[in-house]
């Protein structure tokens, strides 16, 4: 099986953006919106002033997104994407909110998450629409487990980059090859309310529930062994001799005092 | 022998059974991740007969299914069992029935002559036609049925829509809710099983909830304030 992942070199990138554009059009997304992105930083170093930043769905190893999925309709595919499947996706924005890289959103045409899917969905098996449009090869996509693929070659001979917005753990497997500015992210509200409630309360099931049947199995257990029918009956009986002895005591007391009048 | 349910009411308690369970088994193994309770184990086996997107598709056309007859059924006999239903088991009388409630635990965990030793009385508070815990029971029921009815057909008919009315906060809290509901349930529906059908001296109201009738003895021990009421109208033999 592929693992499929993604190296930029953003040092080549000169904001061309044909990237988004291609990316766009073959994925069907409204001009408006994007699954990829240039993030531009002023940065005098730059020969421009500018440092370019292309970017997409880091397609990162225990994503947050995945976790905030109250229907399993995302998840990391052991092709290394992170997919979605649109039939099962209620379109809650959960994964939305919980991505620290704000690298998805609601289509507005189908209602339903949207991102970056290394072009699965429109194109199986083809590169995707930014590497084969990019103008500098700046993005470099294929098999990190074929040790003869160009993102192989092109990872082992760089310094890898991971870009981690603060205090977001993310753990992202698009690199980048050397440096790139920005090196960190901002930390962000990556909370989805009240989504992010139904973990602790689905423990809460479990232990509940698990008491319950467990109560309701030694009750009826105990109730097969020591039936409380059984002492019911038990009681009246008792009952049912303790009056039968206290009218004949009655009756006896009657006696004696008769025999004491007469 | 005393008619206790009518035919209709036994046809929709069976529905309502059928479909209760099997939205909740088949609603379990859709959560997914942390959010599912009982186990991977749990998701696999119902996605391994279902398929993955099967499993979703069954549960909303079971729900579709449930919503729609009940829909049906409350148009019919709203007015001639529905609306008596929801005023039976809405009648609390809390002190008696916070009694009832403790006692009855107590005759099933303890049994009565250790109950008796502690110094409480085992004998029960008096019932009408529904027994507090039943009252209880009942009322959650239709509380989470209309929550859970509501909030499914938010997510199954108006979600993967573009409608800026179903924003994603509604959404959202359709799940929560309808987690929430069916959380609910998961714990109560065991509870009223074993408690309808296993727990000892129910046989004859769970044989009436097949032939519609209860033996007058069961009623007059079970239910002596319906008893009592049917004496007086003179309703109380068929």
């Amino acid at each position: 099986m592929a693992r499929y992942v993604m190296a930029i070199d953003s040092a080549r990138c000169m904001n061309c953006k044909a990237c988004v554009i291609a990316c766009q059009q073959r994925n069907e997304v409204p001009y408006d919106i994007s699954r990829n992105w240039v993030r531009e930083t002023p940065d005098p170093a730059s020969p421009c002033g500018t440092s370019f930043q292309p970017g997409a769905c880091m397609h990162c190893d225990d994503p947050s997104c995945v976790r905030a999925c109250p229907t399993h309709a995302t998840w990391k595919a052991r092709n290394g994407a992170v997919e979605i499947d649109r039939g099962r996706c209620i379109g809650c924005g959960s994964c939305i909110d919980a991505c620290p890289y704000h690298a998805r959103f609601r289509h507005p045409v189908t209602g339903t998450a949207d991102k970056c899917d290394y072009c699965h969905g429109s194109t199986p098996g083809m590169t995707p629409a930014c590497v084969s449009v990019c103008p500098v090869h700046c993005r470099v996509f294929g098999d990190a487990d074929d040790p003869s693929s160009e993102v192989t070659m092109v990872l082992a001979g760089h310094k890898p980059v991971h870009l981690v917005p603060q205090g977001s753990g993310a753990k992202p497997t698009l690199t980048y090859l050397d440096a790139t500015v920005p090196d960190t992210l901002p930390a962000g509200p990556v909370r989805s309310m009240p989504i992010d409630t139904m973990r602790p309360m689905a423990k809460g099931l479990t232990w509940v529930g698990g008491l319950v049947l467990a109560a309701l199995t030694g009750t009826f257990v105990r109730q097969l062994l020591w039936p409380s029918e059984k002492e019911d009956q038990e009681l009246a009986d008792e009952e049912l001799v303790r009056a039968k002895k206290a009218a004949e005591d009655r009756g006896e007391h009657r006696t004696e005092e008769g025999g004491r009048q007469a | 022998m005393i008619r206790r349910h009518s035919r209709s009411a036994i046809c929709m308690h069976w529905f309502n059974a059928v479909c209760w369970i099997f939205l909740l088994f088949s609603g379990l193994a859709l959560l997914a991740g942390e959010m599912q309770p009982v186990g991977s184990w749990w998701q696999g086996l119902w996605q391994g007969i279902f398929g993955e997107r099967g499993l979703l598709v069954a549960h909303i056309a079971v729900g579709t299914v449930w919503v729609a007859v009940y829909a049906l059924y409350l148009l019919v006999f709203g007015r001639r069992e529905a609306f008596p239903f929801l005023k039976e088991v809405t009648t609390f009388h809390p002190a008696s029935d916070m009694l009832w409630c403790m006692k009855k635990g107590m005759w099933l965990v303890l049994g009565p002559k250790r109950t008796k030793k502690l110094g409480v009385d085992p004998a029960l508070p008096p019932q009408g036609f529904y027994n507090a815990g039943q009252r209880m029971v009942a009322v959650l029921a239709v509380l989470a049925s209309l929550c859970l009815a509501v909030t499914g057909v938010v997510m199954a008919f108006f979600s993967g829509s573009a409608d800026p009315h179903v924003s994603e906060a509604v959404l959202q809290w359709s799940i929560w809710i309808h987690f929430c509901a069916a959380a609910v349930m998961a714990v109560f529906l065991p509870v009223h099983i074993y408690m309808a059908a296993l727990a000892p001296g129910e046989a004859p109201a769970l044989r009436s909830m097949f032939t519609g009738f209860v033996p007058e003895s069961h009623a007059e021990h079970h239910n002596p304030l319906w008893y009592e009421a049917l004496k007086k109208t003179g309703k109380q033999s068929s």
